[in-house]
């Protein structure tokens, strides 16, 4: 089902499940990129669900709108990845937060801090690069121009 | 139809000179060398295997089944991470519960040392959520340290409570003559240890391991050819429980999802936590025991850091439970889809009274465990077991 307004909805029908839908990951991506961080809000139960998907984790609703979330949150916690997946060896050591948005949305992403100046709960703020070269080599042939997103202190 | 725990078996944990299909020939070995071979009683198999990526080989399910003269039963492999092993075990109880099947032989197998530390690493990355995980570059260390950092925060736990449960399992593989690691450790030697991913260092993490275990799941019938002298050991619940696939999304002080299964596996086993006598729980790091001890109701909530303090020490409300009294995953090793099993054995052998001086519990007869699988509970296990 498609809204009358520009605001996509779940359920999708099967024909609206497309590359360009913000509920599937290209979508999500392509959003990302232009400059919008997406999610999808419960309306039954007002969890936030990041990236979009087509149903609520919590209370299994489909009934979900995507709404622009704030770039800017806190750090829940975080840690510092000393042994890296092969491809990021060059990067070690590096930070890695779990933020919870401005609008209550969580996600996982790399601090752009050394480990010991992150804290609980510093306030941070999202950004979105195209991937260098190395995040290029371990990305599958549909991720390669997915942005990769991070987190800098404010 | 309450099935029984007819033999168990496993290989050595550690880095071995076999390749898995030989890890799982030496746990079959073990399992039936006293009953009848497997070809006379088994009517299916399960494959507990994390990842294609360590032997570049998929079809385990046939492959074991042909390796041990089972090609003529149905087999598959079991996907879950390191939660494999019990949902293997509990395909095989749910198989013989039903009546569909009178033994099932449950196994888990893993090589975790063929590609490295690198190739261990990657294999594991693949457990977390793609999109926005993985290309972030976690690890498994992070994530459980994402976790670690948050307790640490939230409870009145250090560093130095987390040590001491690694300490502790130490002290239990000392013991085992299956662990991976049959030697003690000290607090300091713990603290002293090298960042992995802090607040966790090497040593709150259980090590990379090839190994394989195999339990045969089996009616009274089956079970009376296998007949010991110990007491029958009977798989009285099961319980199934999940998480979040991303961190994120989660609380990150409760495991929510083992939480649930160790519940529905207390009641269809009509006990309580206090019940327990020995657990085996999911200590891939040593933050993980005090969540699970939390989580199964051993501990109250912020208190289970206290899982290697004598009862006597622990703060009210704690039971008397005896943890990860094989070593756990720390100390006995930790061979991904083989874990869930290696557990199963463990608390057999508490129960039939054939664990060795040291170790054993005295007059233990109500057994947990928990497996999970993915960073943490994203996929969770429990089993109770009961003479």
């Amino acid at each position: 089902m498609t809204d009358h307004d520009d605001t996509p909805t779940a359920p999708l029908a099967r024909e609206d499940v497309t590359a360009d839908s913000p509920f599937t990951l290209p979508g999500f991506f392509a959003a990302l990129d232009a400059g919008d961080l997406l999610a999808a809000v419960c309306e039954d139960c007002d969890t936030h669900l990041l990236p979009p998907r087509p149903a609520c984790y919590a209370c299994g609703g489909r009934s979900l709108r995507v709404e622009p979330q704030p770039k800017t949150g806190t750090v829940v916690s975080y840690t510092e990845v000393r042994t890296p997946p092969p491809a990021l060896e060059d990067r070690a050591p590096y930070t890695v937060a779990v933020v919870e948005l401005d609008s209550g949305a969580r996600l996982t992403g790399r601090l752009s801090v050394p480990y010991a100046e992150a804290s609980i709960p510093m306030p941070v703020r999202l950004t979105a690069r195209p991937p260098d070269d190395d995040e290029r080599e371990m990305a599958l042939a549909y991720e390669v121009d997915w942005p990769i997103h991070e987190f800098a202190p404010i | 139809m309450v099935p029984s725990i007819a033999a168990v078996g496993t290989s050595d944990f550690g880095r071995i000179e076999l390749t898995g299909r030989d890890l799982f020939s030496a746990a079959v070995a073990e399992a039936f060398a006293d009953g009848p071979d497997p070809a006379e009683v088994v009517d299916a198999l399960y494959v507990g295997n994390q990842s294609e990526s360590y032997e570049h080989q998929i079809m385990y399910g046939t492959l074991l089944a042909e390796w041990c003269g089972l090609r003529h039963v149905p087999a598959e492999r079991v996907e879950g991470c390191a939660a494999a092993g019990a949902l293997a075990l509990r395909h095989a109880v749910e198989d013989v519960r039903s009546g569909r099947r009178d033994a099932v032989l449950a196994c888990g197998v893993e090589k975790m040392t063929a590609g490295g530390t690198a190739g261990a690493t990657n294999a594991l990355s693949a457990a977390f959520d793609r999109a926005l995980e993985q290309r972030s570059g976690v690890t498994a260390p992070s994530q459980y340290a994402l976790l670690a950092q948050r307790y640490l925060h939230d409870t009145d736990a250090t560093e130095r409570d987390l040590a001491r449960i690694a300490v502790k399992n130490h002290a239990n593989a000392a013991v085992n003559p299956r662990a991976q690691f049959q030697r003690e450790t000290d607090v300091g030697t713990v603290l002293d240890s090298d960042y992995v991913a802090p607040p966790l260092k090497l040593f709150d993490c259980a090590p990379v391991t090839d190994g394989a275990a195999a339990v045969l799941v089996a009616n009274a019938e089956v079970a009376a050819r296998f007949d010991d002298a110990g007491p029958t050991v009977r798989i009285a619940g099961v319980g199934a429980g999940a998480n979040n696939i991303g961190v994120a999304d989660r609380n990150l002080t409760f495991v929510e999802g083992a939480h649930d299964a160790s519940r529905e596996a207390y009641d269809e086993a009509g006990v309580d936590p206090a019940d327990v006598d020995v657990a085996e729980v999911h200590d891939a790091f040593t933050i993980s025991e005090a969540l699970l001890a939390e989580a199964a109701g051993f501990a109250p909530r912020g208190r289970g850091y206290e899982s290697a303090l004598p009862p006597a020490e622990r703060s009210a409300g704690w039971t008397d439970t005896r943890l990860s009294t094989s070593g756990g995953l720390k100390a006995r090793g930790h061979p991904i889809g083989a874990t869930g099993l290696a557990q199963a054995v463990e608390v057999y052998e508490q129960l039939t009274r054939t664990a060795t001086p040291g170790r054993q519990v005295d007059d233990a007869t109500t057994g947990l465990l928990i497996n999970e699988g993915g960073v943490a509970d994203a996929v969770t296990v429990a089993h109770v077991l009961t003479t």
